[in-house]
């Protein structure tokens, strides 16, 4: 046998192992990705896509829609003092249900994941959850918020928070990820030494210490809050 | 004749042993491409995300896209109404706006279908009923109470040496929720939580009934706002 010959052995011995593994790993990792199962996948997330562009879509119009009454009831109360009345006393109304911007001296509070830690199993614990905005917002309106933001969404009398692993659904808009910011307007003080008392918050300071978690507190001279921009439906309440 | 040299076989054969060393090597970096780019367009498509938390997502989605839509169906009444008529029109229109508001804003005593859940337990603490009011809130609540306590985002659930307090008012178990809202999703998201509960040893009971109509007297006073101004 020829040293070309044996040479030629090794390389196609070679090759062949490499081969095998290769295959062996793709099976192991279920590589022959059926490609109609990221087909459907990918239908999956482009409909979640379309849905989203919609949604958003529809709350520029209502943006837009609640504008154009403002107008025109501005317009109506220049006529009469019974409605000069009644548009200030549902401005005052839409100003405390969030329906309207404002801006004044606040806080302003970041949220970002953490790291993962090999020692905590599969735990998810270094995500940012919607439980940890849902804490941060309600310490805030009991030490003087006024008006909350949450990445720009404004929070209103019947907001609610769900979301799942590392997600963040408020009210009617899509889900927001980490990093999170959350704007209060309001007594900026009371709510600075609120969140940073050390009792404040033990579920996100805990994952601080555990995963690295970010959540930084500045106080703020003049921040600016949007104004809500989605339904705000009542169908099931009766007045009378 | 003579003999082919031995020498010149191997020669021959060389270009054979090539190609299947080449189709081999060709094989390898075949499979090794599609193995790797099948991997990053799971990655890219996937996201972190499951299909299990698409499909909640989708269901999400459709129904805030309804509830949007419903409400850009109401703005458009409004606008329309405003647009016809004169004060007058905008005096009923500002006038049902206000009714509407203080309802939302827990300022006046609403009723309507909901669920009475009844959550009596030792050592339940704020974060508890802050987690019970937002739940109940996500499942579409319009307006609650709790021992006849007004409750709405912004009215503070606080932990005191003394217990739980509602806007710095004492709430003492049993807790008594009154919930007004879509009574079939309540009723769906009252069965999950007061299940959980019950597998809590803190808790001694946790009930919820369905009522076709529910008051709630309870109001909030609404503070004026000291920092806040009109942007």
């Amino acid at each position: 046998m020829t040293r070309d010959r044996i040479l030629g052995f090794v390389v196609v011995a070679a090759v062949a192992m490499a081969t095998g593994f290769l295959v062996a790993g793709q099976v192991k990792s279920q590589l022959l990705t059926p490609s109609n199962q990221v087909a459907r996948y990918q239908a999956l997330v482009h409909s979640v896509q379309d849905l989203e562009k919609t949604n958003e879509s529809r709350r520029a119009q209502i943006a837009a829609l609640r504008a154009q009454i403002d107008a025109l009831e501005g317009a109506a109360a220049q006529q009469s003092a019974t409605t000069q009345a009644l548009q200030n006393q549902v401005a005052d109304l839409r100003a405390h249900a969030g329906l309207t911007a404002v801006h004044g001296p606040g806080v302003e509070v970041d949220l970002g994941n953490g790291t993962p830690a090999p020692s905590e199993g599969v735990q998810i614990g270094y995500l940012i959850n919607y439980q940890d905005v849902q804490d941060v917002v309600f310490l805030l309106f009991a030490n003087g918020a006024e008006g909350v933001a949450v990445n720009g969404r404004r929070l209103t009398p019947l907001s609610s928070f769900s979301g799942s692993e590392g997600e963040v659904v408020i009210d009617q808009g899509p889900p927001l990820r980490a990093p999170i910011k959350i704007l209060a307007v309001g007594d900026r003080d009371r709510m600075v030494v609120a969140l940073g008392a050390p009792a404040a918050l033990p579920d996100l300071r805990d994952r601080e210490v555990r995963f690295q978690i970010v959540l930084t507190i500045s106080g703020k001279p003049d921040l600016k809050l949007p104004a809500y921009d989605s339904s705000l439906q009542i169908p099931h309440v009766s007045t009378s | 004749m003579s003999a082919p040299p031995r020498r010149s076989a191997p020669a021959r054969r060389r270009p054979g042993r090539a190609i299947e060393i080449w189709l081999i090597a060709l094989l390898v970096a075949l499979v090794a491409t599609v193995q790797i780019r099948s991997q990053a367009e799971v990655e890219k498509s996937l996201v972190g995300t499951d299909t299990t938390t698409l499909a909640f997502l989708l269901d999400d989605l459709h129904r805030a896209n309804d509830a949007l839509s419903a409400e850009t169906a109401d703005l458009q009444q409004r606008k329309a109404a405003l647009q016809s008529g004169g004060s007058s029109a905008a005096d009923r229109e500002l006038a049902a706006e206000a009714t509407r508001l203080g309802a939302i804003e827990g300022l006046i005593p609403v009723h309507g279908p909901g669920i009475v859940m009844v959550v009596d337990a030792s050592g339940l603490q704020a974060l508890d009923l802050q987690d019970a009011v937002n739940n109940l809130a996500a499942a579409g609540a319009e307006a609650i109470s709790v021992n006849d306590h007004r409750v709405a985002i912004g009215v503070p659930i606080q932990q005191t040496p003394s217990g739980v307090t509602i806007d710095r008012a004492l709430v003492v178990p049993p807790w008594t929720i009154l919930v007004i809202g879509d009574a079939n999703r309540l009723a769906a998201t009252a069965e999950l939580m007061t299940q959980q509960m019950r597998g809590d040893r803190r808790v001694r009971q946790a009930t919820y009934r369905v009522e076709a109509d529910i008051e709630i007297r309870a109001v909030i006073t609404q503070r004026p706002f000291i920092y806040a101004n009109g942007a």
